[in-house]
């Protein structure tokens, strides 16, 4: 009856120990998961403001203008009404 | 014996351990704390501003601040050789700051992620970065003066200056976070310890009533202005009349937003919204339909123009000292004749002028959503004399701002209503988006008066003294002004600033815009100075709003 206490009480305390390594291990996997993702999520934050910057200044009125110059677009022409005939057919 | 030992030192351990615990935790608990707890805060994302078609005119951008550890420095002469080199700073600056007895300095901020890169290539000992955000501007100083500036308190904290970043700033800011958390030596959470966080709340964006295409029109024109007219500075502002929601705004000389401390603060001032002037002839039809209203003239009613008038011991007379007999109220305006506005003037009377004045909202702020507004001083009836009553109906003897005059020319031409000049439309925030709606402040005059006021102010401009290049087919009202500025109290004539106040199309304004040249030199006078560049303003923005020929 005592040897069968110890043995029981021997698997008790190995499967705690197991178990603490096991809770100690999962806890620094998850730690350095937390780290990954708040790198990943700090990095995303700089990529979107470079990628926010690069859409403003392509869709600016500065790129606009080389661009124009680029390809020669640099005089507007006149308008033709057409709502009021006399304007269009001149 | 051997058990009742090992079961002893098992308690002996255990006790030790209790008693290193009750020391760290409750004895020397601060000192402890702050090498597992770590308290982080979290900055919010300043508001994003727009122009009103989602175009944007501020964003934030990736930056970084450069901090030196003096103790861990190796060879300062080295270092400071380095850092001048490649952030192009002067090492003396650098130096100056760079004091070795101190454990952390902060050495330059705004550094991009190349200049970041090429600093960790050097694998300098003692240098380190924190991560910032700073405004970036893709249309650059296009507005300048509508943006205001991002510069820092005493306390070395972002605070918005002028414009649109002082007057919002607290809804730009938003409002910062923090994160509490236990960590482990390597800088790990530690799961069951404490994990608190707050998050930060960024700042609201900002959409505008402002166009960057006129806004763009409007500065390079007002650019091309002040060079062909010799021009000190100018403003140009252009509004939706119906309500008063400004579409562009531009004052030159202006500032770059990017190197903001390189200039004077004079460059910050914004004319548009502070600068106090004598309006001039402009301001004729504010009396002209002040008087309509209160029916003491009619169009078509005729004035004897003779001569020069006397009031008191000064003479009143027209700007080139000719007269045409009888003229109609309508032809007053033609002709912009001063002696002509003292007769209605006089048949309006004087308690009525106090009021249509102050009806008008002069010698108060008008509201205008930007900081740095100022409202301007209105002297009390009892301190007007006879003279004052006389050259307030052309402009002269009251001092305004830009924002005052468009606002109370708006009111005669939109129906009647003086509205709350704007220049935010939306506030967008996370979860709320709240829209700014046009208010009207009070009614001046009825939709009769403004209509007929809006026709004389088209026959003004077809049968001014002045011919201009106008845009054929197109119905246009406005009125120039030429003020004198005085100076130690005495008007210097060869000083002027020219203006030009006018809409299109005339029977359904879609845009009011107001141009005003301070000591233009080419010619003293605003039909030939100011009022060319608004005709060159409203050509473009008559093709851009695609309006139609209607005459």
């Amino acid at each position: 009856m005592k040897n069968f206490f110890l043995r029981i009480t021997g698997v008790v305390i190995v499967g705690l120990i197991v178990l603490n390594l096991f809770v100690v291990i999962s806890g620094i996997v998850i730690s350095d998961e937390i780290n990954n993702f708040e790198q990943k999520t700090d990095k995303l934050h700089k990529a979107n403001l470079t990628l926010e910057k690069e859409v403003a200044n392509l869709s600016s009125l500065q790129f606009a203008q080389i661009q124009a110059q680029k390809y020669d677009f640099t005089n507007s022409s006149l308008p033709q009404y057409i709502d009021q005939l006399k304007y269009a057919y001149r | 014996m051997k058990i009742k030992f090992i079961f002893l030192l098992f308690i002996g351990f255990y006790i030790a351990i209790i008693v290193r615990l009750f020391f760290l935790q409750v004895i020397y608990s601060p000192a402890s704390k702050s090498l597992y707890l770590k308290t982080n805060k979290l900055y919010p994302v300043r508001g994003r501003i727009y122009d009103q078609k989602n175009q944007s005119l501020v964003l934030n951008q990736n930056s970084y601040q450069l901090y030196v550890e003096p103790k861990k420095v190796e060879d300062k002469d080295k270092l400071l050789n380095l850092l001048s080199k490649s952030l192009e700073i002067d090492e003396a600056s650098i130096s100056a700051k760079l004091d070795m007895t101190k454990y952390w300095v902060a050495i330059a901020n705004g550094l991009t992620q190349e200049q970041k890169d090429k600093l960790d290539n050097l694998n300098l000992k003692g240098i380190g970065f924190d991560y910032q955000t700073k405004r970036f501007y893709p249309e650059a100083s296009l507005s300048a003066h509508i943006l205001g500036f991002l510069g820092k308190d005493n306390q070395n904290e972002d605070i918005g200056y002028l414009g649109l970043e002082g007057f919002y700033d607290r809804d730009l800011r938003g409002l910062p976070g923090f994160v509490e958390t236990e960590r482990d030596i390597l800088g790990r959470p530690i799961l069951i310890g404490v994990q608190q966080r707050v998050e930060a709340e960024d700042g609201r964006d900002l959409i505008l009533t402002i166009d960057k295409n006129v806004q763009e029109i409007s500065k390079k024109k007002l650019l091309e202005g002040l060079e062909k007219y010799q021009a000190k500075k100018g403003c140009v502002i252009t509004a939706d009349p119906k309500t008063m929601a400004i579409i562009s705004l531009v004052c030159l000389p202006d500032y770059d937003l990017e190197k903001y401390y390189l200039f004077n603060e004079n460059f910050y001032k914004n004319l548009a919204i502070s600068d106090l002037y004598e309006p001039g002839s402009v301001f004729k039809p504010l009396i002209v339909a002040a008087a309509l209203e209160e029916k003491k003239i009619k169009p078509d009613e005729t004035y004897n123009e003779t001569g020069q008038v006397a009031v008191g011991e000064y003479n009143i007379k027209t700007w080139n000292d000719k007269y045409e007999g009888k003229i109609s109220m309508t032809r007053i305006l033609e002709k912009s004749s001063n002696v002509g506005m003292v007769y209605i003037g006089e048949k309006l009377g004087n308690k009525n002028i106090s009021k249509y004045l102050q009806k008008y909202g002069f010698g108060q702020n008008t509201g205008i959503d930007l900081e740095g507004e100022a409202g301007g001083y209105l002297k009390p009836t009892a301190e007007w004399y006879p003279i004052d009553y006389a050259t307030v109906t052309f402009g002269q003897g009251i001092a305004v701002t830009p924002i005052q005059m468009i606002r109370a020319f708006a009111s005669i031409i939109n129906g009647g209503y003086l509205m709350k000049p704007y220049v935010v439309q939306k506030i967008i925030s996370k979860n709320k988006t709240t829209e700014i709606k046009p208010k009207i402040e009070r009614r001046i005059v009825s939709q009769l008066t403004s209509d007929i006021i809006r026709k004389m102010l088209v026959s003004t401009v077809e049968n001014a003294e002045a011919k201009w290049d106008r845009p054929k087919g197109f119905a246009i009202g406005g009125k120039t002004g030429t003020a004198q500025v005085p100076i130690k109290g005495i008007y210097d004539a060869s000083k002027t600033i020219a203006s030009f106040i006018g809409f299109a199309p005339a029977n359904d304004p879609k845009f009011l815009t107001f141009v005003v040249l301070y000591e233009p030199k080419s010619s003293q006078w605003g039909s030939e100075t100011a009022a060319p560049l608004f005709f060159e303003i409203a050509k473009q923005l008559i093709v851009y709003y695609n309006i139609s020929p209607n005459r």
